[in-house]
């Protein structure tokens, strides 16, 4: 398809021109921003610093309790006269003002915030068995739900005081500013007062010198001022950029196709001898432009407010930032601007209309942020296989550069990589304008649909959509429920249920949708050989996912005492955990999510999407890549042996697997490079004799047949 | 010679949800003769704005082969595109460009030769009368005000092909018969005219030829005389109904 100059320019500034003539679009991409968003980082500036000074001026007020409460009103007068004879203010521990209150109910008054914190004085051994009973609370009650129990803390040695010595805690609510600032401050100025006392004492014991000349730790930054303001900026520029592209190209991008379709002259606009790729090049121009142009009047807007000093920048921001690495930065971000653009255009281009383009774009935002958010980890070097991410390439690449380090090759690479993306994502959109049902919505719609398999195909993943909401939901409602019940809800009620009533709604056939036929017999053989091979399989595949995902080793014991509960018999617990799941997730995944993808994907994509959905209904993050690739694993199974029965006996028997070694203590971690290719082998094995013996089903007219 | 406009097996098959297949336009044939008035008359969703979707390129035929000035649909869309010029049921106009802007536009994306574009515009705006009006945006423009507009924009580049899907839809008797002037003097200039309507007496007046089309397929193709003829019926309301009723079940499906 050509590219013809001449005709982009003319759609370009008619484009151009309707934008800019559109007030809607004006308010709401410029107008709106310009003034919400400084005034957002203004109001909160404003907010924090009035919140730090009535802090800073506020007279703390504190009960004293405890066996030795005695002690520790000295230590406070002590305190007290220290800080007023101190002659300069800035001197005086950060103007600490605090008095004590009399109150019959020391913790009453804090839970109401009569008083900021309370001081118990105690003996050490008084202290020791306090701590004990609040650990046992802690553990009693590890949610966190309901009332929480208090915290323990130690001193700062983390060691237990000696018999006699006075130990001061402060009792105070993590949840309350001015508790929290109070009792962090009061200890500092106690300390320091226990501090001085000790020198004193020292002294007066002929201790030649003062205790911080005996030793002193110090420590030196090397790196720069500019680096360091470099490594803050480099975090959020990509996050801020990306909000401000997405805000400025949004509005556009929806009236750029979808406003088109609804208006009726996109018709009219692809009857002209404008090609389509002429026509997306053009709209992609416009929205780029003006998104350019809303994120440079936002960033002279944002320095307008500094240069007003209603705002305040961090420390050497302006020697982070000199002309030849802005310049280097709009060049490092083109392509990103390019790809929000591209993506915007192409949800706009999907939609039927101007209201289900703006039900698309929230979900879009919300994903177009999360590569933003990467260079917020650390230890996320450009040259790791994050280079090959868009957008996030180049969010590591301008973190790397503002701090002064210049990795050419792999800047270079993050360039293509996101300009290459946005190409794709630009060509996805060319071949939608070529798809009728996009462009002559309007008559689709009006077509009176009666149900059945082909808009039960359109809704099926809505279906999944809204069970997983509703599973989330409930297993939250549920986090303290015995496992048994929690696995009855969600396997029958909700997989079972929203599976029958799938099936009934659209009135399809449980044969088909489920699969229910005899396989041939070597499929047996198949599922045999396959479960260890994918166990295996699935470990390394933990292990290798592990390293960009780490999970704590508590985490997977929390996880395995949740599963794996010792009250429960183990009978029980297999019936529950096998049986159970081997026959409802499957009718769930592998029988009615599967029928309504296959005829719409290529076999591939079907078992890589029936996966990735059972791998996201597992929850935890760290299960998604060990039940993704099961579930990827069982539709390869259904779509080859053209039967359900295979994917639930393999389900039963890996999971049945899984608990047996877990029962018996097994190591299920670093099992050695050779268990794996074990595993991989005994796959490989399992799928030949499945693929030999294939039977697939007919996916129906328009399908993939497998 | 070739016909500007020639039609052969055409046909068109959506997958509706819930229906399955649907043959909106099944295995039609016809040709358009040069400087002819040429109608597609039929009831709504008879397939008459499918068919000139597929001869504008916005849809892909299915089966079948149709050219413009030669032009196959599939083969050469942009040529196609080059040839014609069409015309919706609804204006479908850009309604924060002005008259002017919208002809500018539309001469120029076509690829009339730049330095004669402001030539033409002011030719048109001064045929259809919308100097008025012809710097005003269209959104503040009556509804026949924007037919006119719509029409120029239609034949600003000069195609030798119009197509004009129901183009009096929506307009009062008095717009409407200007719009049937406006085609008429459009024929007179020796442009082919590809015209949809359910209007009887519109087509009646208009057409030169006449096929009537029901369920996807073409029952009758032929002069009015021919088909008062052949039917032994005055009124084309009454021929309509003769072959839409007479089509047998086999020919319905």
């Amino acid at each position: 398809m050509k590219l013809r100059r001449s005709i982009v320019s003319t759609l370009f500034r008619a484009e151009l021109r309707m934008v800019f003539r559109d007030r809607r679009m004006l308010f709401t991409s410029v107008v709106l921003p310009l003034l919400m968003m400084p005034l957002m980082f203004w109001g909160s500036t404003v907010s924090i610093k009035k919140r730090e000074r009535a802090l800073q001026t506020m007279t703390f007020h504190c009960a004293v309790t405890g066996s030795q409460a005695g002690a520790v009103r000295s230590l406070l007068d002590a305190t007290q006269q220290r800080l007023k004879s101190q002659s300069k203010p800035e001197a005086k521990s950060d103007g600490l003002t605090f008095e004590e209150v009399a109150c019959p109910d020391a913790r009453t008054a804090l839970e109401k915030g009569g008083i900021q914190f309370i001081l118990q004085g105690l003996t050490a051994d008084e202290a020791r068995a306090e701590a004990k009973s609040d650990a046992a609370a802690q553990t009693n009650n590890p949610s966190g739900s309901g009332r929480a129990a208090p915290k323990v803390q130690t001193n700062d040695d983390g060691e237990d005081p000696m018999p006699g010595a006075l130990v001061v805690r402060a009792v105070f609510r993590g949840d309350r500013d001015d508790s929290a600032n109070g009792v962090s401050r009061m200890r500092n100025a106690l300390m320091e007062t226990r501090r001085l006392q000790r020198a004193e004492l020292l002294k007066a014991h002929a201790f030649p010198v003062a205790i911080s000349q005996v030793a002193e730790a110090t420590s030196r930054d090397l790196a720069s001022g500019r680096q360091v303001a470099g490594l803050a900026l480099g975090r959020t520029i990509t996050l801020a950029l990306l909000i401000f592209l997405l805000m400025g190209g949004t509005v556009v991008a929806t009236d750029s196709l979808a406003g088109e379709k609804e208006r009726g002259t996109l018709e009219t606009l692809l009857t002209t001898a404008a090609n389509r790729l002429e026509v997306l090049v053009a709209k992609h121009l416009v929205i780029l432009t003006v998104a350019l142009l809303i994120t440079l009047l936002q960033s002279v807007n944002l320095l307008l407010y500094v240069s007003l000093k209603l705002m305040h920048l961090p420390p050497n921001f302006a020697a982070a930032l000199p002309p030849a690495i802005v310049a280097l930065l709009f060049v490092l971000y083109l392509p990103v601007a390019a790809l929000v653009s591209n993506i915007l255009l192409l949800t706009s281009g999907y939609a039927r209309s101007y209201k289900e383009a703006q039900l698309y774009f929230f979900p879009v935002f919300l994903l177009a942020l999360i590569p933003g958010v990467v260079p917020f980890f650390p230890g996320i070097p450009l040259r790791s296989p994050i280079v090959l991410v868009p957008i996030a390439n180049l969010g590591i690449a301008a973190k790397e550069i503002l701090i002064g380090s210049f990795d050419w090759p792999m800047i270079a690479l993050s360039w293509l990589v996101t300009a290459g993306a946005s190409v794709w994502v630009l060509s996805i959109g060319v071949r939608g304008l070529s798809a009728e049902k996009l462009i002559t919505a309007t008559d689709q719609d009006a077509i009176v649909s009666v149900g059945g398999r082909p808009l039960f195909e359109r809704h099926v993943l809505r279906w999944f959509a809204a069970l997983w909401a509703l599973l989330i939901l409930v297993s939250n409602y549920m986090a303290n429920a015995d496992v048994r019940a929690q696995l009855l809800v969600n396997l029958v009620i909700l997989f079972f249920g929203a599976s029958c009533l799938m099936i009934r709604r659209y009135r399809l056939d449980p044969r088909a949708v489920l699969g229910l036929r005899a396989p041939k017999p070597a499929v047996w053989l198949a599922v045999l050989c396959g479960v260890p091979g994918g166990l295996l399989t699935t470990l390394g595949l933990f292990q290798v996912a592990n390293h960009f995902l780490p999970v704590s080793p508590e985490m997977m014991e929390q996880f395995n005492k949740a599963v794996l509960p010792q009250n429960v018999p183990q009978l029980q617990l297999l019936f529950f955990l096998t049986v159970m799941p081997g026959v409802f997730e499957e009718i769930a995944f592998r029988g009615v999510l599967l029928y309504g993808l296959r005829r719409r994907f290529h076999p591939v994509a079907v078992a890589l999407l029936v996966g990735a959905l059972f791998g996201i209904f597992h929850v935890a993050l760290f299960r998604f890549v060990p039940t993704a690739f099961l579930g990827i694993l069982l539709a390869a199974v259904r779509m080859l042996s053209g039967s359900i029965f295979p994917c639930m006996l393999w389900h039963c028997l890996s999971n049945g697997l899984s608990i047996l070694a877990e029962s018996r203590g097994m190591p299920e971690t670093d099992l050695g490079p050779v268990c794996y290719l074990i595993g991989v082998a005994l796959l490989a094995v399992s799928f030949w004799i499945l693929w030999r013996n294939r039977r697939p089903e007919s996916a129906g007219p328009g399908g993939h047949d497998a | 010679m070739i016909a500007p406009v020639s039609v052969c097996g055409l046909s068109k098959v959506f997958f509706d949800e819930g229906r399955g297949e649907v043959r909106a336009v099944n295995d039609i044939s016809f040709e358009c003769r040069p400087g002819e008035i040429f109608g597609l008359l039929g009831a709504n969703g008879a397939g008459k704005t499918t068919t000139l979707r597929m001869l504008s390129t916005v849809l892909k035929p299915s089966a079948g082969t149709a050219t413009i000035m030669g032009h196959e649909v599939s083969a050469d869309p942009e040529g196609v595109r080059r040839n014609l010029g069409f015309s919706s049921a609804t204006t479908a106009l850009y309604p924060r460009l002005t008259g002017r802007e919208t002809l500018e536009f539309f001469a120029r994306i076509n690829g009339y030769p730049g330095p004669q574009v402001r030539q033409r515009v002011e030719t048109l705006i001064e045929r259809f009368g919308i100097g008025e009006y012809a710097e005003a945006r269209v959104e503040k423009l009556s509804q026949g005000m924007k037919q006119k507009v719509s029409i120029a924009r239609t034949v600003v580049h000069d195609p030798p092909v119009l197509i004009f899907d129901e183009p009096t839809v929506g307009l009062d008797v008095l717009n409407a018969i200007e719009m049937q002037k406006v085609i008429a003097g459009l024929r007179a200039e020796g442009k082919t005219i590809l015209f949809s309507t359910h209007i009887m007496s519109e087509a009646e007046k208009l057409c030169d030829r006449i096929a009537i089309i029901h369920r996807g397929t073409i029952h009758a193709c032929d002069t009015l005389a021919n088909l008062r003829a052949a039917t032994g019926r005055h009124y084309l309301e009454d021929i309509f109904v003769h072959f839409v009723e007479g089509a047998s079940p086999a020919k319905k499906e």
